[in-house]
């Protein structure tokens, strides 16, 4: 037992310290969550227009078809337009999307990390609208009805009384995505990036020990991960507080 | 009653579904006029509900002309908003905004849509609960009050904006029975009042004792139109007959 425990402080030894590996881990790391932050950022703020203009349309196109003029128009070009985004996006795997992004769009830029958080981020909008678009077509028809009632107008009433509720109840999925964001950067080393995964199997490469720096990667995530609930489980209750 | 006198003038109104398949509304002319109180009854799916609601354009008319203040809303053109402060809704739902408290629900609109001081709006808020005996729960949110408390404040809610006609849409329906009489009694202290109301509502001891005048609706058509007592007590259209029939123990 005694020298099992040698062994492995041996190894962890020559897996993150002797040779100053574990920079590379931190290293990694940082870029992984530089590229979830503004990928995060990226996809909710395209991701919120993207369903504005979708829940804006289905809940107007009534009253736009009768008022007539180009604003009807207008509105159901950007919606397909959103809606064909949506459905390319959700169609083609990420890790194509990101390939697509490193040798077709973005070839001329060198820094990885600036093409990872464009391809995440484009890549995060789509479920963001799709998010945002079913938390405001959840809120009771009755919320909008009764804000139109009082002579609301329609960005009033989104913004007063639909938006602020919208937000609570999609809460919990958009920690979802943000977790599943996070996880799937992993797959920033196919374009030669170096994030937390690639940099795991880098020490693995040079080490040929597999277990541990793939336990140690595995470990960060989740620490990352769990760190990532409490903030957003405590934000829900700080929401929710005033309800009861 | 004169013509003069009318506030919104209803012309061969009609809302069709489904490309004309479903009729809700199929051609109806009716007026309100300036203080009296109008309860629209008929079975479910008669397009009484939809009638009311057509009135402020939540359900958008397929044709046909309202006119409001000598206004027709149903002109694509028409400020809509502007024609809604001045009618006050109340659902069957209630629909209070549940991330606000009952105060906040009452003073937003005044203080955003009329410029209203937050004072000023405050203040005409608590006069308003205190009148429906619910000044003490100001500061609480709607899921904490009981359901003829919601309906109370919704009412007291849609008054903040000073409306020149309250529309009801089945405002009892949704209650336990013990909760309907606190919120028949506030409209009737409303109707005491002089204030023009529009009502549909299966509540025909209100209807009775409240209506200046009764529609009978069924399948999207005005059937019959009178006093409480010519509806109530001698009604000429077999349909209404039968609708009271079965209503009326």
């Amino acid at each position: 037992m005694k020298e099992w425990f040698a062994q492995f402080v041996e190894k962890l030894n020559n897996c993150f310290i002797a040779n100053g590996y574990w920079k590379w881990l931190v290293e990694g790391f940082k870029n992984s969550l530089i590229i979830t932050f503004f990928a995060l950022l990226i996809g909710f703020v395209i991701g919120v227009i993207l369903a504005m203009i979708r829940s804006s349309y289905d809940k107007n196109e009534e009253s736009l078809k009768l008022r007539g003029g180009f604003g009807f128009w207008i509105f159901k070009v950007l919606n397909t337009i959103c809606k064909v985004y949506i459905t390319i996006i959700r169609g083609v795997p990420v890790v194509v999307q990101l390939m697509i992004w490193y040798f077709v769009i973005l070839v001329s830029q060198d820094n990885g990390v600036i093409v990872a958080i464009a391809a995440f981020g484009f890549n995060s909008a789509a479920y963001v609208a799709e998010i945002f678009r079913g938390g405001i077509m959840s809120i009771d028809k009755g919320q909008f009805e009764a804000g139109r009632s009082l002579g609301f107008g329609y960005v009033r009433t989104m913004n007063n009384i639909v938006i602020p509720q919208t937000i609570k109840t999609v809460l919990p999925t958009l920690l979802n995505e943000a977790i599943a964001l996070l996880k799937e950067t992993s797959v920033a080393g196919y374009v030669g990036i170096t994030d937390l995964t690639k940099a795991g199997d880098q020490i693995r490469g040079r080490t040929f020990e597999a277990f541990i720096p793939l336990l140690a990667v595995a470990a960060i995530y989740l620490l990352t991960v769990i760190v990532l609930t409490s903030v957003f489980t405590a934000l829900e209750r700080r929401l929710r507080r005033n309800e009861r | 009653m004169s013509a003069d006198n009318v506030l919104i003038h209803v012309e061969e109104l009609k809302k069709y579904y489904l490309g004309g398949k479903v009729k809700a509304l199929d051609g109806v002319n009716c007026d309100i006029h300036n203080g009296e109180v109008l309860v629209i009854i008929g079975p479910s799916g008669s397009g009484k509900s939809t009638l009311l609601r057509s009135l402020n354009l939540l359900e958008i008319p397929t044709s046909g002309k309202i006119i409001f203040d000598g206004q027709d809303i149903t002109d694509p053109k028409t400020k809509i908003n502007l024609h809604r402060r001045k009618m006050g809704m109340v659902f069957q739902h209630f629909n209070l905004f549940p991330n606000m408290t009952v105060l906040k629900n009452m003073t937003s609109a005044p203080v955003q849509l009329l410029k209203k001081s937050k004072a000023d709006a405050e203040k005409k808020a608590m006069e308003l609960l205190e009148r429906v005996g619910l000044a003490d729960r100001a500061n609480d949110y709607p899921s904490q009050l009981s359901g003829g408390q919601k309906q109370r404040v919704a009412i007291v809610r849609a008054l903040c904006m000073e409306p020149e006609v309250m529309l009801f849409d089945e405002p009892t329906s949704a209650l336990d029975p013990e909760m309907v009489g606190e919120v028949l009694d506030v409209m009737k202290e409303l109707a005491h009042e002089g204030m023009t109301m529009a009502v549909v509502t299966h509540e025909m001891g209100f209807a009775r004792e409240v209506a200046s005048r009764v529609i009978f609706m069924d399948e999207g058509k005005i059937l019959e139109e009178g006093s409480p007592e010519e509806i109530f007590s001698n009604p000429q259209n077999p349909r209404t007959k039968d609708f009271l029939s079965k209503v009326i123990v």
